[in-house]
Order: structure tokens, then sequence, then C-alpha cells
């Protein structure tokens, strides 16, 4: 950084950039770099494995139908994450709110099916987004009461939350048949997929909107990613978040309450997780069982450090890990590659994000270099 | 009823069950007390746990198996080490990124090694110390019977934590290394002021932690399951940071408040095993740990107290 003052301003304007935007990017490129590096290693084609992710990601417009699929989810989890960091606060338990979420969308759906679905979508998204409140609640109100740090607390309460979901679709809640599922939600509380919207004749003149399984939650997860951003940026609620998250002994000082503040943001960091459940639920599975996520709670905190917590960050943030899961199983099949490849690629992102200055480093490095070359 | 759950084996079960909750508190509270957060306790436990299987596998030999396991262990301590210590990390949330890490890359080399996810073959167990001498008839034999199950029936790696344990405590608590260590958990400035390394005394303090959660995981795999499983550590790396808050940062409390998560971890256990006679479903024992959890924290928080400078990087002056 301190080179930078002795740079031409053009090219001040474009390492700014680079250094904000820069370490979450430079993070994921360096980690496709190692996890690359790991396939190699392994003995398997790394440059295989990236054409069938590419194409089971965006190599066609259903391949991207099924990366808005994954991303729609990840963009509530990772908007739960951000704004639990924003605090200060590390809801590493957005899996077992999601997985409550999912179950007030699953119970309520069957239920409220038959009613018109402009009362049964918005009614069974609040339901989702209370119980994932709830289920941050208690963790939330120890971390403001006594300091029990939320890291333990929330990942206690996501085992807790599976075990009570696993008992539901075999026990209370288990549909009839074989398998240990709930019942089908009702059609009203179904969210459609994008490609109902249009006519067979637009879809056979424009076969790009044929996303397959690409449903609408993608818009209410765009929907919120602006809301939360506006809650953030123009409310009280917002400015004690990021205040406390700031410097919490400052907050302190100017009259914000601490613990409320704490309490409040972990619900609404649960509550949007809550809703990473129900669009799983309403949008593509339509019920509940054991293993409806695949550990999107966990990917949240990627989707929220690549977006540096930025609630709109978080949109390309979702949709780049959402076409990561929804390649890796085409380059399972075509690649042989396993999936778990992606999970190792998210933790490498994590790292590198939270070790930053290691990243920084790489692109002072970057930054030097291209001084050196227009002298 | 209650017969059938109070049994010698309920106790014995509870002492196999604190043992990696054991090992990996310790090691939590010898790397908090030098200010190092180990949140990574849970990988560092899951990947001993597979280097132990797939080493036994490899070589027929479970000692191999174990020492491969503290090996796997210290190695992935010393990436969060370099992360925390040298990089200034943000230890919650690399420790996490290593957490991650660790599911997917046992995940992935399971299925690169054995072709398939889920479970390994069954691996050679490290066997109990001795075998159970035989007891007399009557009172007195049943209690010696009762002694025998408990103290007697175990694998080496459950002595060895208990022993661990006390050694820790004496040498954090009545050594000149302990309070150097401890010292820099408390105040690093004032410890750098007077000489000691607070980076070299971190580092030793984040690669002891690993190693032992590394033994963690060979005890998991090679004394109890005998296979690895995907993800088997299941929240255990919490549970042991958890002991360690409980146990108040100390070896010995940490090895305690072990012994309560494992008896409830052994009555969960005991208790499924009669669900003929108990109507109730499964999943609300398989709870029970994790509850206990969050309520021994609810409890006990504010009374114990952190090492003051746990968390926070040190830059050198």
């Amino acid at each position: 950084m301190s080179e930078s003052h002795e740079a031409l301003p053009e090219q001040r304007a474009w390492m700014t950039l680079l250094q904000k935007a820069g370490a979450p990017v430079v993070s994921v490129l360096i980690a496709i770099g190692i996890g690359s590096l790991i396939m190699w290693i392994s003995g398997y084609d790394a440059g295989a494995a990236f054409a069938a992710l590419f194409k089971g990601s965006l190599g066609s417009p259903k391949a991207f139908g099924d990366t808005l699929l994954r991303a729609t989810p990840l963009m509530f989890t990772g908007l739960a994450v951000a704004y639990g960091f924003r605090a200060g606060l590390f809801n590493i338990g957005a899996e077992g709110q999601l997985f409550m979420g999912g179950l007030a969308a699953a119970y309520l759906g069957v239920r409220l099916g038959g009613l018109s679905p402009a009362v049964a979508l918005p009614a069974v998204l609040v339901a989702a987004m209370a119980a994932g409140a709830a289920w941050a609640f208690v963790p939330a109100l120890l971390k403001a009461r006594i300091g029990a740090h939320e890291v333990i607390t929330t990942m206690m309460f996501t085992y807790i939350g599976k075990y009570i979901v696993s008992w539901l679709v075999v026990g209370p809640l288990k549909a009839p048949g074989q398998i240990p599922q709930t019942e089908m939600i009702g059609a009203s509380a179904q969210l459609p997929r994008i490609q109902s919207l249009f006519s067979d004749a637009a879809l056979q003149s424009l076969p790009i909107l044929k996303l397959g399984r690409g449903h609408m939650g993608i818009f209410v997860a765009l929907l919120f990613a602006v809301v939360v951003w506006l809650i953030l940026k123009y409310t009280t609620l917002g400015y004690e978040n990021r205040a406390v998250g700031f410097n919490p002994w400052a907050a302190e000082n100017a009259g914000i309450s601490v613990p409320s503040t704490i309490v409040k943001s972990l619900c609404i960091s649960g509550a949007l997780a809550g809703l990473a459940g129900a669009v799983e639920v309403m949008g593509v599975h339509h019920r509940i069982f054991d293993q409806f996520s695949p550990g999107f709670g966990f990917t949240g905190i990627a989707v929220a450090l690549v977006a540096k917590n930025h609630p709109l960050g978080v949109i390309p943030a979702a949709l780049l890990f959402g076409a990561m899961s929804a390649g890796s199983g085409t380059m399972q099949l075509e690649a042989d590659v396993p999936q778990k490849i992606v999970l190792i690629i998210q933790a490498l992102v994590i790292f590198l994000i939270a070790a930053e200055s290691v990243v920084q480093w790489f692109i002072q490095k970057r930054q030097k270099e291209a001084l050196a070359r227009a002298r | 009823m209650l017969g059938d759950i109070i049994t010698p084996d309920l106790f014995a079960s509870a002492l196999r069950m604190a043992t990696p909750l054991a090992l990996a508190a310790i090691g939590g509270t010898i790397c908090e007390r030098s200010g190092v957060v180990n949140i990574a306790l849970e990988g560092i436990m899951l990947t001993g746990a597979f280097a132990g299987a797939a080493v036994t596998l490899a070589t027929g030999n479970p000692w191999v198996g174990v020492l491969a396991a503290v090996l796997a262990g210290v190695a992935i301590a010393a990436v969060h080490a370099f992360a925390s210590i040298n990089l200034r990390a943000d230890q919650v949330v690399s420790g996490t990124g290593i957490n991650i890490f660790a599911l997917g890359l046992t995940g992935f080399l399971m299925e690169r090694l054995y072709g398939h996810p889920g479970t390994t073959d069954p691996v050679k167990m490290i066997r109990p110390l001795i075998s159970l001498p035989k007891t007399p008839e009557g009172l007195f034999g049943e209690v010696l019977r009762w002694l025998e199950v408990i103290f007697l029936s175990h694998t080496p790696i459950v002595y060895a934590a208990v022993l661990i344990a006390v050694v820790a405590q004496w040498a954090l608590y009545r050594t000149r290394w302990g309070l150097r260590l401890r010292s820099l958990g408390e105040h690093p400035k004032a410890a750098d002021t007077v000489g000691i390394s607070v980076y070299r005394g971190r580092w030793a303090a984040v690669l002891m932690s690993g190693a032992l959660a590394g033994l963690a995981g060979a005890n998991l795999v090679i004394e109890q399951v005998g296979s690895f499983t995907e993800n088997m550590t299941n929240g255990r790396g919490f549970i042991a940071l958890a002991a360690n808050i409980f146990g108040r940062w100390t070896p010995a409390g940490s090895y305690l408040a072990s012994l309560l998560f494992g008896f409830a971890d052994a009555l969960q256990i005991k208790l499924q095993m009669l669900r003929g006679q108990i109507d109730i479903p499964p999943q609300f024992f398989l709870m029970l740990p994790y509850v206990l959890t969050v309520i021994v924290l609810a409890g006990v928080i504010g009374r114990a107290v952190a090492p003051a400078a746990v968390g926070q990087p040190y830059e050198k002056g």
C-alpha cells in the first residue's frame, strides 16, 4: 500500500478497486488453483473436471437453471451469516435454522396448501422466518446475557434441529409409504418454476428460457438481498447492528444496548437462514426429509466472506458457489472427480479470506510488478 | 429397568466416550491458554481419525495408525498456527475453514483411495490392555467385578488420556514452561517484554493441541469404532471446546467435564439399546450430548473466565 502514492492516477483507481473487491476474488482464484493441484496430485484430470463443472453449471439454460436453484438458498444463508458478521457475531449454525425454517414450511405448506397462493406463499415464508429466528433465539440470549460463544451454541442447536427433523419425518409427520419424508405441500404453497411463466410457444422460440428446475425463489432471494442492504444502510436497526459489530464499547457508550442488538441480530440472521430452508421445501423438494440440505448453511459462511459481508455482494457470491454446487454432479459423472473437491475449494476460500494478509501480500506483489512495468 | 441401565458397563462406556472429548478438550485448553482459539479441533480430530484408519488399513499395524493420526493432527494444526499466529487471521473463521476443509479432504481421499463414500473397511483395532480376571462369588466379588469393568477394561489411549490430563495440569501450573505459556494468553506484550517468544510459545501450544486432537481421532477409529465414517466426529470437537470452558480452561477440569459429556453419550447409547422397553424415539437420546452442552454452557459462563488475550493475534512490536 505504501507504493500507491507513487502510482499514476488511473493506476491508483484500479488498484483501490482491486484492493477493495480484489481479496475475495483472488482468494477464490487461489482456492481453485489449490483445488486443481489437489486433483492433479490425486491423479485426476483437473482440466476435464472444470470443463464438466462449467458444463453442469453454465453450459446450457437447464444447467444455468440448476445454478439458480442452488444459488437461491445460498443467498439466504449468505445473507444470514453476513448480517450476523456485521454485528460481530458468527452464526455458524445457519444450517440448523435452515432445517427449522424448512420444517415450518413443510408443515404449514401442507395445511395452507388449499388457500390461494397470495395468502399461502407469504404465510409460509413468514412462518419459516419465525422458525429460523426462534432457533437462533436461545443462542442469542445466551450470548447477550452471559457471553456463551455463539459458535458452540448455534452448532449444538444445529445438531439438535437436525435430530428433531429426522425424528419428525419418521414419526409424527411421516407421509404414508416407505420413505421417511413429510407429505407433499399444497400446490399454492409451492414456488413455481421460472419457465412456467412462459407459454410453450415462447419456450419453443426462445430455448434460453428453458431454465429447467430453476424456481421463483431466486427472485425472493434477490428481493431480500436488497431489503437487507436497505436495512443495514438506512435504518436504526441496521445502524445499531453495524455499530455493535464495529466497536461494541463505543456503541454502548453511544447509548445502544449491546445485548438487545445481539439478540436482534442473531434472530434476524436465523430468520434469513430459515428462508433458505423454506425455498428448498417450496421450490425444490416440496416436502422435508432427513438430508434435504447438502450443507447450505455452512456454504453460506463462504458466501458471506466472499461478499465481504455486503448484502448485495452476496448475490454474485451465491451464484458462484451455486454454480460450483450445481456443476459438481456433472463433474463427478463425467470427469470421475469426487464432488467433495467443491467442499475443499469452499473451505480454502473461507480460510484464505480469514487469513487475508496472505492474499494482500499476493496482491501487493502483483502491484509492485505492475508498477515496475509501468516505470 | 433401572438395573438394566445402571450397570458397570455404563460407567466403563462413559470413560471410553469421554476419552476423545477429553484429549481434544485438553488440547483446546493448552491452545487457548497460549492465546489461540482452536475452533478447528473438530476438523483436526476428523483428519486424525481418517489418517489413523487409512494407515492402519495400509500397514495392518494399528500403532502405526495412531502415530499417523497424531502426525496428521499436527500437520493440520500447523496450518492453523501459521494462519492464527503469523498471518494474524481471524482465528474462528480460519478454524471454520479448516473444519470444512477436513470434511472435504477426508471425503475426497476416501473416494480416491477406496472408490466409495461412506465407511471404510474395518481396521485392525487396539484391544483392551488386560483381559479381566474372574471374580469370586458373593457381594465382594460383585463389587470387584464392577471395579474391574469400570477401571480395568480399557484400551491404552483411554489410560493415556488420564495420564495426559494429570501431566498437563502439572505442567501448566507447576512448571516454568506452564507459567510462560499462560502468560502468552493473558498478556502477550508483557511476556514479549521479558523475553518470552510469543510466536514460538503459541506455535508449540497449537501443535500440541493438534497432536492431542489427532490422538482423539485415533482413539475413535482404532479403539472404539473400528472403521472410519465420513464426518464421524459429529460435533465432538465443539463439545470438547465446551468441556474446556466448563473445565475453566484447566486440563483436569477439561477431563472431568468430558467425563460428564461422556456419561451423557454412554447413557444415550444404553437407552437406545433398551428401545423395546422405553417408548421414546432414539433421536431424543442422540440429542442428549448436544442439549447437555448448551445447558452446561448456559450455567457456567460468567463464572468461568477465559484467558484475557485469547483470540487476539499478537503483532511483534
